[in-house]
C-alpha cells in the first residue's frame, strides 16, 4: 500500500477554509483545505484557538487541586485525565492502592470509554449527514450518562480518583451494581442492534467504504495512537501493560482497512469488549477499603505516566516539591493524531473532509497547549521559520 | 382564438393559490413532526413551527445588510425564485390551459430552470462570515500558498448547482416529456383530454417507470437529503441562502413549500390526467398527492447520509437510463 | 397575544459557539437537541449553524484569546433582536481559568462572555445539564418576545 502524499502547490487550485465554527467539528479549530475540483489534495488544521493554559495553572498548586484542575482539560475523557494525574502522583509518591478501589477506577473508565465511543459514533453519523443513526446513538449513550451520574454525580465532569482511591462518593453498593448491570444489558442490546442495521446499510456502506483511508505504514510513521492505529491493522493497546488490568480477560481489537468503515467498526467492537470488563469487574469486585490515606507527601523528582484513554495514549508528568506541582506536562492522545487527520483527508471528496478529520476522534480541547517553534541560534520565536519548516 | 378570463376563473385561481401556500408552510412540519420524528422516536416540533411560525417569524426580523459584492440581486433572487415557482403553478391551473404557448412543458422547463440558475447566484453572491470572512487571529500563518484561489463555502455550493443544472435535473425533465411521449403533445390541456379519454398514464408500463424516475427527480430538484449535496451541513453548512435574513428568508421557506405542493399538482396533471379544479375532487386528489410525495421523501431521506459524487453520478445516471427506457416504451 | 410574539415564541432557531471550553458544555447542548431522549425541538427550539437565521445565541467557554474576533463577528452577523445565552461556569463567570493568576490578568483568557459581548442570560453548572440550557433560554425569552 502506498503512501499518502501532499500535492505541491502549483497544480492545487482553491483553498476553502472551514471553521472556527462548523457545524461538523464539535469543538473550534480552522481547516484549510486545499482542494482540485472538490478533491483534497492537502488539508492543514489549525489548532491554538482553544489554548487556556492549563499546564501553566497547574504550576505550583497543591498536588489534590491539580489533581482536580486535570478534569477540566477535557469534557469528554475527563476522568482519564484525573486518573492519570492521580496515578503519576501515586507513582512518585509510592502510594499502594486498595483493590477495590482499582476496580472501580476500571469501572469507571471502562464506562467512560463506552460513553466517548457511542459520542463517536453519533458525531460520525453527524457528519455523514445520517441523523436518525446519530440520534439512536445519542440515545444509547444516555444509559452510560445516567450511570455516570449515578457513580460520580455529574454527567460530565465525573472523575472519580484522589490520591490513594477514589472518592467516598464512588463506592459501588448492591443497588448501584444492580443497575450498572441492567444499563450494560441495555447497552450490549442496543449497540448490536444498532450495529447489525448500520452494516447492512448498502448506502451508508458506499460512503464509508474506503474513505479516509490511511495506509498502516504512514500511521506508524505519524506515531498515531489508540483505536484509530488499531484500525489501520497494528495490535498495540496499553492495557496490556497497565497492572490494573492485569485480572481482565478482553481481547484486543483490531481492523485492517484503515478506513472510516473500520474506525467505526472498532469502536462497536471495542464497546463489546468494555462491556465484558465491566462485567468481569463487577463479578469479581474485592471487599475492602477504597481510600488509602496513610501516605505521606514528600519530595519526588519527574514522575511520569502513561494510560491508554478512549482515544489513545494518555501522557502525565510532573515533579512534586513541597506538595505542589512543578513543571506539568500533558501530552493527549489528539496530539499525535493530528498529522493522521491531515493525511487522511487527501484524495477525498470535500464533502468527507470533515469525517475523515472526524474518523481520527479529534479532542482539540485536550491538544491545545502551548507549541512554540524557537530559532535555537537567537533564542527568540521566529515566524519566518515556521512559514518554511511546515510544509 | 378567443381568451376567455372571466372573474371567476382569477377568483378560483386566487383561492387555490391560498390553499397551496397554505399546505406549502406546513409540508416541513409534516415531514419533520409526523415522519422523521416518529423514526427517530421522539415527540417532534410542532407541526406548525418549522414552516408556518418560522417564516411569519423571520418577517420580524432586521433587515440586516447581507455580506455580497451585489446586495441588491442577491435579495432580489428568492423573489425570482418565488415568481418562478408561480408561474409554474399557474400554468397548471386548468382555466389557463387555453394559452397553449403558456401551458406547455416547454414553458414549465424554463420556469424550472430558472429557479435552478438563481442557486448558482446565489452561491456565487454570497459571502458569509462562517468561511475566509471569519477573523481568525492566525498566530502561525499556517503554510503559505502564494498565487491560490481563496473561496468561501458557498463558492463551492455555486459549482454544484452548476453542475446539478447540467445533469442532476435530467431525471425530472426525462420524466416530465414521457405524458408528451404517451399523448403526442406537449400541451397541457392535450395531455390532460388525452388521459380523461384514455385512463391515466399511471397504469401503462412507461407511466409507472415514469413515476419512479420523476419522483427520484423530484428529490433532486428540492435538494433534499441524500441529493442535498449544494446545501450539505458537512461542508457548504446552508450553502446558497447563507446570507438571506429577514423577509428574503420568509421567501426561501414559502417557496420551498409551494414548489413541493406545485410539483405534487404537476404529477397529477400530467400522469393522473387530474386537473386542479377548485370544488371538486379533483382537487382533494391534487392534495393528497401532493402530500404523499413529501411524505415518501422524508421517509427516503431520514434513512440515508448526504451523497457526495461517488453516489450522485451513479444514481442519476441509472434514473436517467430509465427514464430513456420509458420515453422508448412510451413512443412505441 | 400578537401575532409577532406567538411566531417569535412557536419557532425559535439557536446557534452554539464554543469559544475554548472543555468540549462538556458543548457535547450536553448538542446532546440536548440530537438526543431523542431530551428533543428540544419540541419545544420549537431548533440548532440552526447559521448566523443569519438566529434568534440566540448560546456561547460556551471562557472566550479564548483567539476566539474572541471570531465571537464578535458572529454576533454582528446575527440580525435583531438577538440573545446571548451564557452557557456553563466558564461562560458565566470564567470558571477555573479566570482569576488563576491572583492580581495577573492572565494573558489566554478575554474574561466571561460578559466582557465580550452582552449577555441575557446565564446558566450555571459545570457542565450545564441539558435542561437546564433549556431552562435558560426559555428564561431569556421576553426579552426577544417584547423587543420590537
Amino acid at each position: 500500500m502506498e503512501e499518502k502524499k501532499a500535492k505541491k502547490q502549483e497544480i492545487i487550485e482553491t483553498e476553502i477554509q472551514m471553521g472556527t465554527v462548523h457545524p461538523a467539528a464539535l469543538e473550534p479549530y480552522r481547516v484549510r483545505f486545499f482542494v482540485e475540483d472538490e478533491i483534497i489534495k492537502d488539508a492543514e488544521i489549525t489548532i491554538g484557538v482553544n489554548h487556556r493554559g492549563i499546564e501553566r495553572i497547574m504550576e505550583g498548586l497543591p498536588v489534590e487541586k491539580a489533581n482536580m484542575l486535570t478534569e477540566k482539560i477535557c469534557g469528554i475523557c475527563s476522568n482519564a485525565h484525573t486518573w492519570n494525574s492521580v496515578r503519576t502522583a501515586e507513582i512518585g509518591l509510592g502510594v499502594e492502592v486498595p483493590d477495590r478501589a482499582v476496580y472501580i477506577r476500571v469501572i469507571v473508565e471502562e464506562l467512560e470509554r463506552l460513553q466517548s465511543h457511542l459520542l463517536y459514533l453519533g458525531h460520525g453519523c453527524e457528519t455523514l449527514a445520517h441523523e436518525t443513526f446519530s440520534m439512536r446513538a445519542f440515545y444509547i449513550r444516555e444509559t452510560i450518562m445516567d450511570l455516570l451520574g449515578m457513580i460520580g454525580g455529574n454527567r460530565v465532569q465525573y472523575g472519580c480518583s484522589i490520591i490513594g482511591g477514589v472518592r467516598p462518593r464512588c463506592e459501588l453498593d448492591d443497588n448501584r451494581i444492580r443497575k450498572i448491570l441492567d444499563g450494560m444489558g441495555l447497552v450490549e442490546k442496543n449497540v448490536a442492534e444498532f450495529a447489525d442495521r448500520f452494516v447492512h446499510d448498502s448506502i451508508v456502506l458506499s460512503r464509508i467504504t474506503g474513505t479516509g483511508y490511511i495506509p498502516q505504514e504512514q500511521a506508524l510513521k505519524l506515531a498515531i495512537t489508540g483505536p484509530t492505529l488499531r484500525a489501520t491493522g497494528v495490535k498495540r493497546d496499553l492495557r496490556t501493560d497497565m497492572y490494573e488490568y492485569d485480572n481482565f480477560d478482553f481481547d484486543i481489537i483490531t481492523q485492517d482497512t484503515g478506513d472510516v468503515k473500520a474506525q467505526l467498526l472498532m469502536r462497536v467492537f471495542e464497546i463489546f469488549e468494555s462491556i465484558k470488563i465491566v462485567r468481569q469487574a463487577i463479578r469479581d469486585l474485592p471487599e475492602g477499603k477504597i481510600t488509602d490515606r496513610s501516605w505521606e507527601m514528600i519530595d519526588t523528582g519527574l514522575i511520569e505516566s502513561y494510560i491508554e484513554i478512549p482515544r489513545g495514549t494518555l501522557y502525565h508528568s510532573y515533579a512534586i516539591e513541597d506538595g505542589r506541582v512543578r513543571h506539568s506536562i500533558v501530552r493527549t492522545p489528539s496530539m499525535t493524531n493530528i498529522g493522521a487527520m491531515q493525511y487522511a483527508c487527501i484524495d477525498n471528496h470535500i464533502t468527507d473532509g470533515q469525517l475523515c478529520i472526524v474518523q481520527c476522534d479529534p479532542c482539540f480541547t485536550c491538544s491545545d497547549r502551548a507549541i512554540e517553534v524557537y530559532d535555537t541560534k537567537n533564542n527568540k520565536l521566529d515566524k519566518s521559520i515556521l512559514q518554511s519548516n511546515i510544509h | 382564438m378567443a381568451f376567455e378570463i372571466s372573474l371567476i376563473s382569477i377568483l378560483e385561481i386566487v383561492l387555490t393559490l391560498i390553499i397551496a401556500l397554505f399546505i406549502g408552510v406546513l409540508i416541513p412540519g409534516i415531514e419533520r413532526k409526523y415522519v422523521q420524528a416518529r423514526i427517530q422516536q421522539r415527540i417532534g416540533p410542532p407541526v406548525t413551527s418549522p414552516g408556518l411560525w418560522a417564516s411569519v417569524k423571520f418577517l420580524f426580523k432586521e433587515n440586516i445588510r447581507p455580506n455580497s459584492p451585489a446586495p441588491g440581486l442577491y435579495k432580489a433572487m428568492p423573489i425570482l425564485c418565488f415568481i418562478a415557482v408561480l408561474a409554474v403553478f399557474l400554468a397548471l391551473m386548468p382555466e389557463n390551459y387555453q394559452f397553449i404557448t403558456f401551458a406547455s412543458l416547454i414553458a414549465i422547463v424554463g420556469f424550472l430552470k430558472v429557479e435552478e440558475v438563481a442557486y448558482v447566484l446565489m452561491g456565487s453572491l454570497s459571502k458569509s462570515v462562517m468561511s475566509i470572512n471569519l477573523r481568525f487571529p492566525d498566530h502561525v500563518k499556517g503554510a503559505e500558498r502564494p498565487g491560490l484561489l481563496v473561496s468561501s463555502i458557498e463558492d463551492i455550493s455555486s459549482n454544484r448547482s452548476l453542475r446539478m443544472i447540467i445533469f442532476g435535473s435530467f431525471p425530472l425533465y426525462l420524466a416530465l416529456f414521457i405524458p408528451a411521449a404517451l399523448s403526442k403533445s406537449i400541451y397541457l390541456g392535450d395531455i390532460v383530454a388525452y388521459q380523461q379519454a384514455n385512463g391515466p398514464f399511471l397504469f401503462t408500463l412507461a407511466g409507472i417507470i415514469g413515476t419512479v424516475v420523476f419522483f427520484i427527480g423530484y428529490m433532486i430538484l428540492l435538494n433534499e437529503y441524500p441529493f442535498s449535496y449544494i446545501k450539505a451541513k458537512s461542508d457548504v453548512i446552508e450553502g446558497p441562502y447563507m446570507e438571506l435574513a429577514s423577509k428574503y428568508r420568509t421567501f426561501v421557506y414559502l417557496t420551498r413549500g409551494f414548489l413541493i405542493f406545485t410539483l405534487g399538482l404537476m404529477y397529477c396533471v400530467l400522469f393522473l390526467g387530474v386537473a386542479p379544479e377548485l370544488f371538486s375532487l379533483k382537487f382533494i386528489v391534487c392534495i393528497i398527492v401532493s402530500l404523499l410525495f413529501p411524505v415518501i421523501m422524508a421517509i427516503v431521506s431520514v434513512f440515508s447520509p448526504i451523497f457526495t459524487n461517488k453516489q450522485l453520478y451513479p444514481t442519476i445516471l441509472t434514473t436517467s437510463a430509465l427514464g430513456a427506457l420509458a420515453m422508448i416504451i412510451a413512443l412505441f | 397575544m400578537s401575532l409577532k410574539t406567538h411566531a417569535r415564541s412557536k419557532a425559535i432557531h439557536i446557534m452554539l459557539v464554543y469559544t475554548g471550553g472543555c468540549n462538556g458544555c458543548d457535547i450536553e447542548i448538542v446532546n440536548a437537541v440530537l438526543s431523542p431522549k431530551f428533543d428540544m425541538e419540541q419545544y420549537g427550539v431548533f440548532l440552526t449553524w447559521n448566523p443569519r437565521e438566529a434568534d440566540i445565541l448560546v456561547v460556551t467557554g471562557p472566550v479564548t484569546h483567539d476566539n474572541k474576533e471570531p465571537l464578535i463577528d458572529i454576533y454582528n452577523a446575527i440580525p435583531n433582536p438577538k440573545l446571548v445565552v451564557a452557557a456553563g461556569a466558564c461562560a458565566v463567570m470564567g470558571g477555573v481559568y479566570k482569576n488563576c493568576y491572583g492580581d495577573i490578568p492572565s494573558e489566554e483568557i478575554e474574561g466571561p462572555v460578559e466582557n465580550v459581548i452582552p449577555v441575557d442570560a446565564k446558566v450555571p453548572g459545570c457542565a450545564v445539564r441539558p435542561q437546564d440550557v433549556l431552562a435558560g433560554v426559555v428564561a431569556a425569552l421576553p426579552h426577544l418576545l417584547n423587543a420590537d
